[in-house]
């Protein structure tokens, strides 16, 4: 358990430090950044702000424009009717008729220009309400000469004069700008000024629409510096002028500044404080007017969206981190894991060495496996390169018959090792009732093709030992071929080298035979010894097999030679596959030379000619001539034909089981079928003295068989026919 | 099991060739059917080329020298070989057919 502390204090102190390098450079990136940022909000503010001078100024140039316009268009109409004053009633109404912008007119004319008029005369329309009224504005008392839209018009000339913003107390208090151009008679004397009084009362909703900061604050300022309105609206300041206010600020130093360059023309932003706030102050003038207006924003303001980015990238850090600080937490705990997964492959580790002994009890080790019998020798090893392995064999004695096998499993380790003990008892169950080897193997493949394990197979091969006569049937699934020990030579054994076991269902697996004699015997094994390598990739190889091989060793004595040659071939080299080794010597000395041989046909005459294939195998194992082959074929066709014509119902499946003992000195054959009892021997002897006339057609075959056979009989047994036949030989 | 039937001089010769087991009877006895119309000739069953005969076929070879009798012809079986001949002689066929070798 201290090792797992200090690991995790070593990953711990990894992961902070980790942390820590990433921090250092978020905030490096961090710092440049802002500071980029800061510089790109001023100029957006600027531009901001610039934009929405420039566009109050547009509505203002449009609307100036119209105004202007307006008057223009009646200035040659007034220089004609300036001589007839009366007329100029009609004049001026019509200018604020015609023009919506317009809120008043007046034609005034200069001092005694018309004896008629008076001293001041000065016709003045306006609406009121939704009519238009008309007075006259020059009094004795009210002398418009010396007004600041008369004079300056005068001053201005023909361009005409927009006045400084006012506010009007006759026209409902409303904030007022007045154009004014002067008129010039057809003699070319000066003779009055035209007027047109424009309402500016939609000024503030102008500058309260726009789109700004909140806290910012816009003022419309006159060319003398008055403050025509706010946005928001603050009343304490309107009408006053800026120079006065900045005045009388303790610390208004900054604004005073930029009052006078304002007021001198300057335009553009700059950056001042106030009772320990900063603003940005942005101005402009506007060309029309002569107006200005400014806007000036807190910088907080400004940089509120920066700080709400700053927000975001701190929070996004601090997920970061929080992440940063999850992933060591799940490292720390693989880590814990990793210990876990090591006790476990720990306890793996001894389940596995449980597996590998409940393995090796699979397969026989008592050694000799039949004390008391001199007529069998047995030895057999088995070495997996892991704890477990695919390797197998086995053997038992049924029957005075011993019944072998050995077997190879693809891969190894653990998915072989479960195939193989599959095999294992496959084989136990299956050749516990079966006698052919081949039959054995079908049954064996069948059941693991079934299993459907992918990608395995087995190689095997099965034995079947007659203890009595030492006759050996053997069947080959892809395996070695085992080497045939004999007094002369060591061989392998011929195979048919079939296919492996697990591949696929229904292959036609071929047995094979042969006949030990005392001393002989076979050596069986898997390729875990003729490939076995050195450190040299030198496999060990047959011919070291073979070498090896001692007709006079024990089986004991040869397979652990066997073993020790294979070690010192391969030497330090690790064992890279499981190593089998099984070896089997028939001792018997007086054997009764029995052979037996089995064929089944269904009961289909189509099937004969395999019959006489068959008698020709029984010949050549009894060494027969080709005369008594032949005869010998025929009494066999006879008997078995008899079977498949009468023994079943016509039309239904029945089986014909032909049996062969081979003895020294005669044959037997037993022909065997579930069909009605019937007994061929039961049938008249047939009389082979008639002349043509008289032989009846059928009848020969059973006369065939009897003339041919020593001795034949029939039984019926436990509900089958069995017909048997026996030759005696020399 | 191969039948070839050939007609000269008026003798109607059958070669027989392989195994005539029960497995084949049938359609040997088939192929042999020109012999059982033409029974009132001279029929020669040319045996050199049969390897084998079994009872199946021992009947038909009985069945055409029935007819044979019947119609006033005659058969002459060739050149048998030594199992056959053995077959022959345990069953009396050698006394029922004229055998020729050649």
């Amino acid at each position: 358990m201290t090792g797992i502390k200090t690991i995790n204090f070593a990953s711990a102190f990894q992961g902070i430090l980790v942390v820590f390098v990433a921090l250092v450079i978020l905030e490096a990136g961090y710092v440049v950044q802002y500071y980029q940022t800061r510089n790109i909000v001023v100029e957006n503010a600027y531009r901001r702000a610039q934009d929405n001078i420039d566009r109050v100024e547009q509505d203002f140039t449009r609307i100036a424009e119209l105004v202007e316009c307006a008057v223009r268009n009646n200035t040659w109409s007034a220089r004609v009717l300036a001589t007839q004053p009366d007329s100029l009633w009609a004049l001026t109404r019509g200018i604020v008729e015609d023009n919506p912008l317009v809120y008043g007119s007046a034609m005034a004319l200069m001092e005694n220009y018309s004896k008629k008029a008076g001293r001041f005369f000065a016709p003045y329309a306006f609406r009121d309400g939704n009519v238009i009224r008309n007075v006259q504005l020059g009094t004795d008392q009210y002398d418009y000469t010396h007004q600041e839209w008369f004079v300056k018009a005068l001053d201005t000339g023909e361009k005409g004069y927009w006045s400084e913003p006012y506010y009007d107390e006759g026209g409902g208090n409303k904030l007022m700008t007045t154009y004014s151009v002067p008129v010039f008679d057809h003699r070319g004397t000066l003779a009055a000024v035209l007027t047109a009084d424009v309402a500016l009362d939609w000024v503030s909703d102008r500058l309260a629409a726009i789109e700004d900061y909140p806290y910012s604050l816009k003022m419309l300022i006159s060319q003398t510096g008055s403050i025509m309105a706010t946005s928001p609206s603050y009343d304490s300041i309107n009408r006053r002028n800026i120079m006065d206010l900045a005045e009388e600020m303790e610390d208004g130093a900054d604004f005073r500044e930029i009052n006078r360059n304002m007021l001198a023309g300057e335009e553009g932003s700059r950056r001042a404080s106030l009772q320990g706030k900063s603003y940005y102050v942005f101005y402009d003038k506007m060309q029309k007017t002569g107006w200005f207006m400014s806007m000036s924003i807190p910088e907080e303001e400004i940089f509120g969206e920066l700080r709400m980015m700053n927000r975001r990238v701190l929070g996004i850090q601090l997920l970061g981190l929080l992440m940063l600080l999850v992933i060591l937490w799940v490292t720390i705990r693989n880590q814990h894991r990793l210990m876990v997964v090591n006790e476990n492959k720990s306890r793996l580790e001894s389940e596995l060495q449980v597996a590998s002994d409940i393995q090796k009890a699979m397969v026989p080790k008592v050694f000799p496996p039949f004390p008391g019998r001199k007529d069998i020798d047995i030895y057999a090893s088995l070495t997996p390169a892991k704890e477990v392995g695919g390797d197998l064999y086995d053997y038992f004695m049924r029957d005075e018959r011993l019944y072998f096998c050995i077997g190879d499993v693809s891969g190894k380790g653990v998915p072989a090792s479960l195939v193989m003990s599959e095999a294992c008892s496959f084989f136990r169950t299956i050749a516990g009732h079966e006698k052919s080897p081949a039959r054995i193997v079908t049954s064996i493949n069948r059941n693991l093709v079934e299993m459907s394990t992918n990608d395995m197979f087995v190689t095997f091969f099965c034995g079947v030992l007659d203890m009595a006569t030492g006759h050996l049937r053997y069947c080959n699934a892809g395996h070695n071929a085992p080497v045939l020990l004999t007094p002369e030579s060591s061989v392998q054994l011929p195979v048919i080298p079939n296919i492996p076991l697990g591949v696929m269902d229904g292959f036609l697996f071929q047995e094979q035979e042969m006949d030990f004699t005392a001393g002989e015997g076979i050596f069986l094994y898997t390729d875990g010894l003729n490939e076995a390598e050195n450190a040299d990739l030198d496999q060990f190889g047959m011919d070291r097999v073979i070498k090896a091989m001692n007709q006079t060793f024990t089986a004991t004595e040869q397979v652990e030679k066997m073993l020790q040659n294979v070690h010192s071939f391969v030497g330090e080299a690790p064992q890279s596959d499981d190593l089998t080794l099984l070896y089997i010597r028939y001792m018997n000395e007086s054997p009764e030379a029995v052979t037996e041989r089995h064929l089944v046909l269904h009961n289909d005459i189509q099937q004969i000619p395999q019959l006489a294939e068959f008698v020709e195998l029984v010949a050549q194992t009894a060494k027969l001539d080709s005369v008594l082959t032949n005869s010998l074929n025929l009494a066999l066709e006879e008997a078995v034909t008899n079977v498949m014509l009468y023994a079943y119902p016509a039309g239904t499946d029945g089986l014909v089981d032909i049996g062969v003992l081979i003895r020294r000195d005669q044959l037997e054959f037993s022909i065997i079928d579930s069909g009605k009892p019937f007994d061929p021997t039961a049938a008249p002897e047939a009389d082979i003295t008639l002349d043509v006339e008289d032989r009846p057609i059928g009848g020969l075959g059973i006369f065939l068989v009897r003339k041919i056979m020593d001795n034949v009989f029939y039984q019926r047994k436990e509900g089958r026919n069995v017909f048997t036949m026996q030759k005696n030989l020399l | 099991m191969e039948v070839k039937i050939t007609e000269k001089d008026n003798i109607l010769t059958a070669e027989l060739i392989g195994r005539l087991d029960t497995a084949v009877s049938q359609e040997v006895s088939t192929a042999l059917q020109p012999l059982m119309d033409g029974a009132d000739k001279t029929l020669v069953l040319d045996c050199k080329e049969l390897s084998y005969i079994s009872s199946s076929g021992l009947r038909i070879f009985l069945t055409i020298r029935k007819a044979a009798a019947a119609k006033g012809g005659k058969v002459i079986v060739r050149d048998i070989n030594t199992e056959i001949r053995q077959v022959f002689m345990m069953t009396g066929f050698l006394n029922l057919f004229e055998i020729q070798e050649s």
